[in-house]
């Protein structure tokens, strides 16, 4: 439970990941709060990536425990993954497909009713105005609606949580400005949880943030009690 | 079972979508039509076994193409990341792909059946043993394709997938030559282990379990170790 008696939307307790002689997340203890945007930073090769794997049952844990909305990503990983919608660092697609067959492809993977999958997909498209695009073949899409389509799908089963590895890897500025308006509207209605590396956005985009540096968390501070994110970053790293 | 269908339908848009499937049907027919030209003519015997032992090898040589991509392309694009943080089994996914593979050689096998319908008005085939035959190279063809989808489970790079696959499938078909090689009970076990030792009965029309068992043992086996290898996280 969080401090307001409320049941966390995503509780990490002592979870590590170890490969070999390598530790790629020690010991980490985390509480993301229903309807915030919580951002994990810290440099490349933090393990954030890899928290993020774990939450969402792409890897298990070596010790410790993730719950999502109340379900152990392990011992009831399919309950669990069916409250989180994820898109990968790298946006992967089916080239093949086009935007919409795409997209009711996830929609139906994901559980929704066969008589909701147009709807489903209906209000996505517009969401992320792909409507444009909605009938062109994934592999000919720009990099910024490839992004924007890789989070229709995590979207499309209305989840309680998001996760967004480095949500505004690789787009233009303009696209940027765009994804951060679109987590931003994603808040409230969906817990936002995201790993990046470039403090000007998390300052603009998250709601609280955590410093991953070499697998452990170094701290939790709100965004709004941050005088500024680099000053913190530089003082403990 | 719906997630499984919901693959199924998935993989088989991306193998009917993708010129391999094409390709593959293409010189399959080809080779076989050839094959059965000649021999037809050669010994002017009604029966299919050489089109069957012909079938034989070309899917040794061809299965790896068509599993090579299977998890090998979805490792390296990383779709393989949606699917396994998507609410479904692994096993479903295994089986999705092995279906929809199975799915293609099926269709070649049927392609193949004009060649029975030609020795069945020009001549007085035994049936016996061409319905067995084409149980043969469906039991064949299933543990060819589960064996090259465990080994591109293995690897990300699909020529290392294929290469796994064809040597796999080389060392089966040869396993009992080194037989004499080695000592008991070994023997026995590389002898029971030959592919081509438990392909030839059926196709010649001596159906046996035991047979039918290796098939059907190996191709669940490297369907579950398939499995275990995506649980692997």
């Amino acid at each position: 439970m969080s401090e307001g008696g409320e049941t966390p939307a995503i509780l990490a307790e002592g979870v590590c990941k170890r490969y070999r002689s390598l530790t790629a997340v020690d010991h980490l203890d985390l509480n993301v709060r229903r309807g915030e945007v919580f951002c994990l930073f810290g440099p490349n090769g933090s393990g954030k990536t890899t928290f993020l794997r774990m939450l969402t049952g792409y890897i298990s844990p070596s010790a410790g425990q993730i719950t999502v909305a109340g379900h152990d990503v392990v011992r009831d990983g399919l309950a669990a993954r069916c409250k989180i919608g994820y898109v990968p660092e790298t946006a992967p697609l089916y080239g093949h497909m086009r935007v919409d067959e795409f997209l009711r492809f996830m929609a139906r993977l994901r559980g929704v009713a066969s008589t909701a999958v147009e709807a489903a997909v209906e209000r996505v498209v517009g969401l992320l105005a792909l409507g444009e695009v909605v009938r062109k073949p994934v592999r000919v899409l720009s990099r910024g609606y490839r992004q924007r389509t890789a989070l229709a799908q995590a979207l499309v089963h209305e989840p309680e949580i998001v996760v967004l590895d480095e949500p505004t890897n690789g787009l233009d500025p303009r696209q940027i400005v765009e994804m951060r308006g679109l987590i931003r509207s994603l808040a409230g209605r969906h817990t936002i949880l995201m790993s990046s590396h470039i403090l000007s956005e998390i300052e603009k985009t998250a709601d609280r943030a955590g410093l991953l540096l070499d697998g452990k968390l170094l701290g939790v501070r709100a965004i709004a009690e941050v005088a500024d994110l680099e000053s913190w970053f530089l003082s403990v790293t | 079972m719906r997630p499984l269908v919901i693959l199924f339908r998935k993989e088989l848009h991306a193998t009917f979508t993708s010129p391999i499937a094409y390709t593959m049907a293409t010189v399959f027919l080809l080779v076989l039509g050839y094959t059965f030209s000649l021999t037809l003519f050669a010994t002017k015997v009604a029966n299919l076994n050489y089109i069957f032992h012909q079938v034989y090898v070309l899917s040794i040589l061809l299965v790896p193409v068509l599993t090579m991509r299977a998890f090998a392309e979805e490792r390296r694009t990383d779709t393989l990341e949606l699917l396994l943080t998507a609410p479904v089994r692994e096993i479903w996914i295994v089986l999705a792909k092995f279906l929809a593979a199975l799915s293609l050689m099926i269709l070649m096998f049927l392609g193949s059946l004009a060649y029975a319908v030609v020795l069945g008005l020009y001549g007085e085939p035994d049936w016996g043993p061409i319905y067995s035959g084409y149980l043969a190279v469906l039991l064949n063809a299933s543990l060819l394709l589960a064996l090259g989808l465990l080994m591109s489970s293995l690897t990300e790079n699909q020529v290392v997938a294929a290469a796994l696959s064809l040597g796999t499938f080389l060392m089966l078909w040869f396993a009992d030559s080194v037989a004499y090689l080695l000592p008991q009970p070994f023997e026995l076990f590389a002898v029971n282990l030959s592919l081509i030792g438990h392909f030839k009965p059926l196709a010649s029309g001596e159906v046996f379990l035991s047979d039918i068992g290796y098939f059907t043992t190996v191709t669940l086996l490297a369907l579950f170790l398939t499995t275990r290898r995506l649980m692997e996280r």
